[in-house]
């Protein structure tokens, strides 16, 4: 089953590249509205090559990774407590579900004018998408601790970092790293969103340039890039989660 | 309890009031209850009529989603090869950020309401695939063969065990398509379009009016808990027997 | 078993392989039994022996790959709704039916007339004692009285036959006793033909007239135990001494199989 799903699935995205590449010039559709993926890959070398691209792509990773770096470890401590101390999980999950369960891509206009088109608002715009899935992760997995076996830990006379780091830290593994994940993901889509809406640089601002000057094939192959590196990092990380997840499944087969 | 919450209500309101009365924060950044509620006798006639642009935007997508989106969760679903091998490939489209889609769509289908329902579209797809998906292949078997052995047709183990049986995943997974799509048809016009509550948003930040910006925000929040709201009225109505089973578990 | 009745359920030299080319595996082996017309038989086995695929080929949803089963003479090849009520370990019941509806689902897919069907739903209800709750919601109700509604739910249709996979295995002990209690029961009442899966030796030879002994890898039938009890049976006979050599002659026959860890999960209560 699992070559034989493969090769499905590489067929499924020869056949998509096959039709994008002929439909054009069969005329199924205007190949100066939708490319050949000939054409897009030429475009992309170009972009790669180009200078003013690298810079405004380096200034929206640089995005992304302070975004990611400052809210993350925020998130991680946050859920932790939230987690571990039934009282201020209490009293702080309500508030937090109720922000989760608000678009909060609409509040992008409010972000603009406070902090204005610059670095601090894609930064805090960012933290704000990273945060809250990742300190709801964060919070859950706490509740994947097995408490039978800090019972069990503690009895033997463990250290409270000794259990920490046994006990907790697998239990929690799996379920911090899906929180992580989304955080990233999350926060690309953050980024770029703000950089759309109104900024002076970053990959957002070339796509709807580019968008709306009609200039396709660049876009085509900005598109594509983005969107491939995006299912690159996620899948790496669900690899991630499945390594650090594997007890799981040992535990369910025993 | 609704008293205390009304009086909570206003004093949030009130305490919202004075931080703008006393300046303590400029009149560019924040906008004041009663000056979106002046905003709102200014305009307010335009902003009904935006809502109704907007509406019509998201009735088309939420349609074309719900309905590509269920159907494929369930061909998918049913036949376990498709499963395993589109399974994957969704889950992996699931992560690209698909606002950055939406230039092209605006290359494709213009500037007007196509682009915008084109986008709501991809964004709802995803999540309603996804769980009608993983809710048929999470079934247990055995119900199938109970269909089976009281005699029941493909057709009938397909409407009248499967796809009430796999419900519950099915409407979570509207309910995350649904306020994507109500999100995207709005960010989408916030982006670039001709009308609509997001057109709204962008052309009174752009002059600076901060109490329509504010106003066109709160519109924008109705319509997501609108939609939200009708949901959950749905599923409380078919799936009273859901909640009770979890709770109980 | 030399009595006069009419076999109901025949199967001759029954085998399942799963898998093809060089490395099959023979899920069972030369299955050859008959159940007369009425009686309780039970089937008990290791875990992964092969119970639950016989008990699935008796059905007609799982195909044999040699030998053939007879139900009243004819061969089953497909599922005999009306004739042949399954029941599975999980009650299996449809969460958003109530427990009537339930009930008259099996009737309402072999299209019987609602007027009918209602009747025959209360009828079954108060055979097992749970007239009160047709309005209910399956998840309103306890483990055991889930799975008398799915014995009702299986006896709608009047088959002939019930095939029953470990209907009580997920109940807590004391539940089971009184479910077996109650299965005698409506058993005395209907006399259908039951074929009864089981772990339980204990279970198996309280409820039943004849039980099967079934072994592990590839999965035969090692010995046939009449358990020889009078009936109507009630608990205290559980420990008298004919019912400790039947248990023990199924015993014996089962750990011929010398290796340990084919008998796991088999319980001797």
């Amino acid at each position: 089953m699992k070559p034989l799903v493969l090769a499905a699935q590489a067929a499924f995205i020869v056949l998509l590249l096959g039709a994008w590449e002929l439909g054009g010039s069969v005329g199924a559709f205007d190949p100066k509205l939708l490319p050949p993926p000939s054409e897009v890959a030429v475009a992309l070398q170009a972009l790669l090559q180009s200078q003013a691209f690298m810079a405004d792509a380096f200034d929206t990773i640089v995005r992304v990774i302070a975004a990611f770096l400052i809210g993350a470890p925020i998130a991680l401590a946050t859920g932790f407590v939230m987690g571990e101390n039934v009282g201020v999980g209490r009293s702080l999950s309500p508030a937090f579900n109720l922000v989760l369960s608000v678009p909060q891509s609409i509040f992008l206009p409010i972000f603009v004018l406070i902090f204005g088109l610059g670095f601090t608002e894609k930064l805090i715009f960012g933290i704000t998408h990273v945060f809250f899935v990742v300190a709801v992760n964060a919070m859950a997995a706490v509740r994947e601790v097995p408490h039978g076996q800090v019972m069990a830990a503690r009895s033997f006379g463990a250290s409270k970092i000794r259990i920490y780091r046994s006990i907790y830290l697998p239990a929690m593994a799996p379920q911090v790293v899906t929180g992580l994940r989304l955080g990233i993901i999350f926060d690309i889509i953050g980024i770029l969103l703000a950089e759309m809406y109104a900024s002076k640089s970053g990959l957002g601002v070339l796509l709807l340039r580019w968008g709306e000057s009609y200039t396709v094939d660049k876009l085509m192959a900005a598109t594509v890039l983005i969107s491939i590196a995006t299912i690159l990092i996620n899948e790496l990380m669900r690899i991630w989660e499945a390594r650090v997840g594997r007890w799981r499944q040992a535990v369910e087969s025993a | 309890m609704t008293v205390r919450r009304i009086l909570a209500f206003a004093i949030f309101l009130g305490l919202w009031e004075a931080v703008r009365r006393f300046n303590l924060v400029g009149p560019l950044l924040l906008a004041s209850p009663s000056e979106i509620g002046s905003a709102l006798i200014e305009s307010g006639s335009e902003f009904i009529l935006a809502l109704r642009y907007t509406f019509f935007e998201i009735a088309v997508a939420l349609a074309v989603t719900w309905s590509v989106g269920i159907a494929t969760g369930v061909v998918a679903g049913m036949i376990p090869f498709m499963g395993a091998a589109g399974g994957p490939i969704l889950s992996s489209l699931f992560a690209v950020p698909l606002i950055t889609w939406y230039p092209l769509f605006m290359v494709w289908f213009g500037i007007g309401m196509t682009s915008k329902i084109a986008y709501a579209v991809v964004s709802g797809f995803f999540p309603i695939a996804i769980n009608t998906l993983n809710g048929i292949r999470g079934l247990d078997r055995r119900y199938l063969q109970f269909g089976e052995a009281i005699g029941c047709s493909r057709r009938q183990v397909v409407f009248r065990i499967l796809l009430p049986m796999a419900l519950p995943s099915i409407v979570s997974g509207l309910r995350i398509g649904t306020a994507l799509v109500v999100i995207g048809v709005i960010v989408a016009e916030m982006l670039a379009s001709l009308g609509g509550i997001g057109f709204l948003i962008s052309y009174y930040r752009s002059i600076y009016a901060t109490g329509h910006v504010y106003l066109g925000i709160l519109f924008a929040l109705g319509c997501a808990l609108l939609t939200n709201w009708g949901l959950s009225v749905i599923e409380r109505r078919f799936m009273h027997w859901r909640e009770l089973q979890i709770g109980e578990r | 078993m030399k009595s006069d009745k009419p076999v109901v359920i025949e199967t001759r030299r029954l085998g399942k392989t799963y898998g093809i080319g060089r490395a099959p595996i023979v899920a069972l082996q030369d299955i050859s039994f008959t159940v007369e017309e009425g009686s309780f038989v039970s089937l008990v086995g290791p875990s992964g022996c092969g119970k639950s695929t016989l008990l699935q080929m008796l059905a007609g949803l799982v195909s044999s790959t040699s030998g053939e089963i007879l139900v009243d003479g004819v061969a089953v090849r497909k599922p005999l709704p009306g004739k042949i009520s399954v029941m599975f370990q999980d009650a299996t019941l449809l969460p958003w039916k109530r427990v009537s509806e339930n009930i008259e689902f099996p009737l309402e897919i072999q299209g019987v007339k609602a007027a009918e069907r209602r009747e025959r739903a209360a009828a079954m209800l108060s055979l097992v004692g749970l007239s009160e709750f047709g309005a209910r919601y399956p998840h309103e109700l306890s483990g055991g009285m889930r799975q008398r509604v799915s014995i009702a739910r299986a006896l709608a249709p009047d088959p002939r036959i019930m095939l029953m996979d470990e209907p009580f295995g997920a109940l807590d002990e004391q539940t089971r006793i009184k479910m077996g209690h109650e299965l005698l029961r409506i058993w005395s009442k209907t006399k259908k033909t039951i074929f009864f899966i089981t772990h339980s030796l204990t279970e198996a030879v309280f409820l039943s007239d004849i039980v099967l002994v079934m072994s592990h890898r590839p999965g035969k039938i090692v010995g046939t135990v009449d358990a020889g009890l009078p009936r109507p049976r009630t608990y205290d006979i559980i420990g008298s001494a004919e019912f400790g050599a039947a248990r023990n002659r199924i015993w014996k026959l089962i750990s011929q199989d010398d290796d340990e860890t084919a008998n796991e999960g088999l319980t001797s209560l």
